[in-house]
């Protein structure tokens, strides 16, 4: 389990996060919402390992995030940043390898390219594997840095009893309707693995269809912690994001609303007996949604 | 499960003009030709025809002028002016593609921490002073004075640098660079200030040294060179890895498992250590510190796997040919190696930023 | 013969006591000579058949000698006679010399200015088997006796040695007599050249100054050293009657005048106000080679024009 307790972090006399308790438990997937500034970012980059939190703990499996070493962290997380800047003439392929750097998991380069590619099929960007990264759309850009989270939690984990997290800011953000559902059923079928995702997301839609759990966040605090039909209320949001929301309703006035194809999908049901291919990649994490 | 189209791995060198591997063996190849080049050409016309007859002479210790001057030319004058032509163009060609990983940048320069302008000044000051402050400091080194300085000034120079810019054991990457163009325009105006106060004669020594030769070549200085070499070349494999996460940005590297601040500040050693060397046997040669790992990265990608191999071998040839035309354009006279690299290398360095503006890599 | 030889040995020592330079003296069998040269080093010349100069003042010395025929080489400071630089190969800028470069002209004797350079090209020179003399870089009179007199030696050319430097020496006495008639020496600065809108004045102890002395001027620049650009208030402060300069080889010598002149801190000096300029080659003015008791004399004509010679006052204007 992947734990922030009573977290505060302040950083050049601004308090970012003030005493915050969250926890994204293996097998579920936890989205934080909250508007622009409520600390979503920070939360993640705390439970990354990468900022260090002022007071409090963020903690993977009861350990102190700052006392596991970078390699090691990195065998048990992942994290697909909001934004990234590349300027150098990788293809989509070679920046999904990257993933393969992690250390200790010395694989062929043979090996390395499948894993990769599969990684892009999952994410529909096997077509666009030689592209230049440069050369791709914000959409598909993002697409391939979840390719190359997935490629290093294809790694076999460094010990079975670990809790592996997969961690994710805003990973929809620029993506058209298909892409969405198809990047938020990978992000379920890591759930159904075992891992404890975390996703920060702006859409409230494509949270409710994605989270197990839900944490809101405004200005630094916990407004709002549980499911979604919990969180999700006209009160909480409306105070939260400091307009009317009203959740649940149908428009007046017989206008449209479209609901995310996500919001459809059923969720995959856990697998009980896991193959396992020729590199002790899980192979029932790839292919196509379960009906 | 829906069936899986055979994955062909092969696919993925479809966009590139040649695989990596491909890569490092061209420049292999294109290394020792260009070694073969350097020792068989010059301007008394002997030729590696004559070695024989001099491994001979040495073996059985007789020899004649003739065959006495074919050994001092071969063996004194173009081996170890090959063995320093090669590494100082290995020794840039690798620092300028760590300094474009650590910057992310792939104009980046190996001068950019300051090396280059510190050498300089060392340089530069023990030329100007030679005869007033600098005089004991000749005699103790004699003919590798001026060697001696400029790398001990490349390597303080890279060192304060570090210091100014490290906070708690960080160093932030857009403060390095910052500092390191500041403390460059110093070392450049206190250059000038020494300048200003020189004369004539110890100007046009200066301007000499500045423009880069590898006229001095001997055998001591291989011999200084040898432990900066190996130490690179130990380091630079360890550092492919580190390399490759770092182009992704600093916090995606941590999340690759990548130690960020041993990697940053291993990539600034390694090159004060590696061109502060190479500016001190032949003095300022630039553009192969861009040039290559940009060649070498639009025919086969930004991987270091590649990179810094394929770097090394082709910054060596590169430097070497362009001291086989340095020899022999103007001879018996010698033009400057750091002109025939910037005939050389603007064009291709224009190109690279003309492309780099609309919208290429 | 025998009598000629012993004759001209005793003028040889005699004269080397009377110089400076301690130019030993092996008497020779054959054409083996031992030579001394400005480093200190002990030089054994076998051939002298064919040589490589290194230095203007070394190249005109060997044309005085009359041994022209064996020059094989020259740097790219060689600049007088004309012919020097057409006609043998050139081995580039002397402080910026190759080695291999130097080898492949294939000479017996190399003849090198002690100003040669880089370092590590004439250490690596002095290591091989051709024999390298260094030839003293001195600009004085006395300092061309010995130029001429090593360089002489090491070709075997001694009487003619001999000769050039009688001529020297002489025309050297003739121009301090007249120079020692000067009431009052004109105030003068060797401009070298203009660099960055700033002029090159030569100081104390270079050959500009040498040579403005012994043409009987006052050089207004010997508070300072070697050659070195000096600001315009400090050169309004020297007060130059006139300026001596050298013109660019192929330029346009009015438009150099010109930009000499407009130059804020010349333009504001006497020489600046009367326009008094001294143009002359600066191969013959500074080379001190045997031309230059020549310059000196040349340049002594032309600071003071007095229509009854120097022995009034030097011109004032």
């Amino acid at each position: 389990m992947l734990e922030a307790r009573d977290l505060t972090v302040t950083v050049n006399g601004n308090t970012l996060l003030r005493q915050v308790d969250a926890a994204a438990r293996p097998g579920h997937v936890t989205v934080l919402i909250g508007p622009n500034g409520a600390g979503k970012s920070t939360l993640l980059r705390v439970l990354s390992g990468e900022l260090a939190p002022s007071s409090g703990q963020a903690l993977l499996d009861g350990r102190p995030l700052a006392a596991v070493p970078a390699a090691e962290l990195a065998r048990r997380r992942a994290v697909v940043p909001q934004a990234s800047v590349l300027t150098f003439p990788f293809t989509a392929l070679e920046v999904a390898m990257l993933g393969i750097t992690v250390p200790g998991f010395e694989a062929s380069n043979a090996a390395a390219a499948r894993s990769a590619l599969e990684a892009l099929e999952a994410v529909a960007m096997a077509p666009l594997a030689d592209r230049l990264y440069v050369h791709l759309s914000g959409g598909e850009r993002q697409r391939v840095h979840i390719a190359r989270a997935l490629c290093q939690l294809a790694a076999p984990p460094s010990h079975a009893d670990f809790t592996r997290c997969f961690l994710l800011d805003e990973p929809t953000s620029n993506l058209d309707l298909a892409h969405q559902t198809l990047v938020l059923d990978a992000l379920r079928r890591q759930a159904a693995r075992g891992l404890a995702v975390l996703a920060v997301m702006h859409d409230l839609n494509l949270a409710a269809a994605l989270a197990d759990d839900m944490v809101l966040l405004v200005r630094g605090e916990v407004a709002a912690r549980g499911s979604p039909a919990e969180v999700l209320r006209d009160e909480l949001l409306s105070a939260a994001y400091g307009c009317q929301v009203a959740a649940n309703r149908v428009p007046d006035g017989g206008r449209p609303y479209v609901l995310p194809p996500a919001a459809f999908l059923q969720r995959p049901t856990p697998v009980l007996s896991r193959p396992r291919g020729g590199n002790g990649a899980d192979l029932s994490a790839t292919g196509h949604p379960t009906q | 499960m829906t069936a899986v189209l055979p994955i062909d791995t092969s696919v993925r060198d479809a966009g590139r003009a040649a695989g990596g591997g491909q890569l490092i063996a061209l420049a292999a190849v294109a290394l020792a030709v260009a070694a073969f080049m350097s020792l068989s050409i010059g301007s008394t016309g002997i030729t590696l025809t004559a070695l024989p007859r001099v491994v001979g002479a040495l073996l059985t210790g007789a020899s004649d002028a003739a065959v006495a001057r074919e050994q001092l030319v071969l063996l004194d004058i173009r081996l170890p002016r090959m063995l320093l032509g090669a590494f100082v163009g290995s020794a840039l060609a690798v620092s300028g593609a760590m300094m474009q990983g650590l910057f992310r940048n792939p104009l980046a320069d190996p001068t950019l921490v300051g090396v280059s302008s510190g050498a300089a000044l060392a340089a530069v000051a023990t030329i100007a002073l030679g005869n007033g402050l600098a005089s004991p400091w000749i005699k103790t080194f004699g003919v590798y004075a001026l060697p001696v300085s400029a790398f001990a000034g490349g390597v303080a120079t890279t060192f304060i640098l570090v210091a100014i810019v490290s906070r708690q054991g960080q160093l932030a990457v857009g403060t390095l660079l910052l500092a390191g163009i500041a403390l460059g325009a110093l070392s450049t105006a206190l250059t000038g200030l020494i300048a200003f106060a020189s004369d004539d004669r110890e100007l046009r020594d200066l301007t000499l040294w500045m423009l880069g030769s590898l006229s001095g070549a001997s055998w001591p200085k291989v011999l200084a060179i040898v432990p900066f070499a190996l130490a690179v070349a130990l380091v630079l494999p360890r550092l492919i890895r580190s390399l490759n996460g770092l182009l992704l940005g600093e916090a995606e590297a941590f999340h690759l498992g990548i130690d960020v601040e041993r990697t940053k500040y291993l990539i600034i050693l390694t090159t004060a250590a590696a061109v502060g060397a190479a500016v001190a046997v032949a003095g300022v040669v630039g553009f192969v510190g861009i040039v290559v790992p940009h060649l070498i990265r639009l025919i086969a990608g930004p991987d270091h796997r590649v990179v810094l191999p394929a770097g090394a071998l082709l910054g060596g040839a590169l430097v070497l040919i362009a001291d086989v035309l340095a020899r022999m354009l103007l001879r018996p006279a010698e033009l400057p190696l750091g002109v025939v690299m910037a005939i050389i290398g603007a064009p291709v360095f224009l190109h690279m930023v003309v492309k780099r503006g609309a919208g290429g890599v | 013969m025998r009598a000629l030889r012993a004759g001209a040995h005793l003028i040889w020592m005699l004269a080397s006591a009377l110089g400076t330079a301690p130019v030993s003296i092996v008497p020779a069998h054959g054409a083996d000579v031992v030579v001394t040269d400005a480093g200190g080093r002990s030089v054994r010349i076998a051939d002298a058949s064919r040589i490589l100069a290194i230095g203007g003042d070394v190249t005109e010395i060997i044309y005085a000698l009359g041994a022209e025929a064996r020059l094989v080489g020259v740097d790219s400071t060689s600049q007088f006679p004309l012919e020097a630089l057409k006609q043998k190969k050139n081995v580039g800028y002397m402080r910026a010399l190759s080695t291999e470069g130097v080898i492949s002209v294939n000479a017996t004797v190399i003849l090198a200015s002690e100003r040669s350079g880089p370092p590590e090209v004439v250490k690596t020179l002095k290591t091989t088997s051709v024999p390298y003399v260094e030839v003293p870089d001195d600009h004085s009179a006395a300092g061309i006796a010995r130029k001429v007199r090593l360089i002489a030696l090491a070709l075997g050319a001694q009487a003619e040695g001999e000769r050039v430097v009688r001529q020297v020496e002489a025309d050297f006495a003739v121009l301090a007599e007249r120079t020692g008639q000067i009431k009052r020496p004109v105030r003068a600065l060797f401009v070298l050249a203009v660099q960055n809108g700033r002029a090159v004045v030569g100081g104390q102890g270079t050959s500009a100054d040498a040579i403005l002395r012994l043409a009987g001027a006052e050089n207004v620049a010997a508070s300072v050293t070697g050659f070195r650009p000096l600001p315009d208030e400090a050169i309004v402060e020297l007060a130059p009657e006139v300026i001596v300069a050298m013109p660019r080889s192929g330029g346009n010598n009015a438009h150099d005048v010109e930009q000499l002149f407009q130059l804020k801190g010349i333009g504001s000096t006497p020489a600046g106000a009367s326009r008094r300029l001294v143009m002359m080659d600066g191969l013959y003015l500074l080379g001190f080679g045997p031309r230059a008791p020549a310059a000196a004399r040349e340049l002594m004509e032309r600071l003071y024009p007095a229509p009854a010679g120097p022995n009034g006052t030097g011109a004032r204007k």
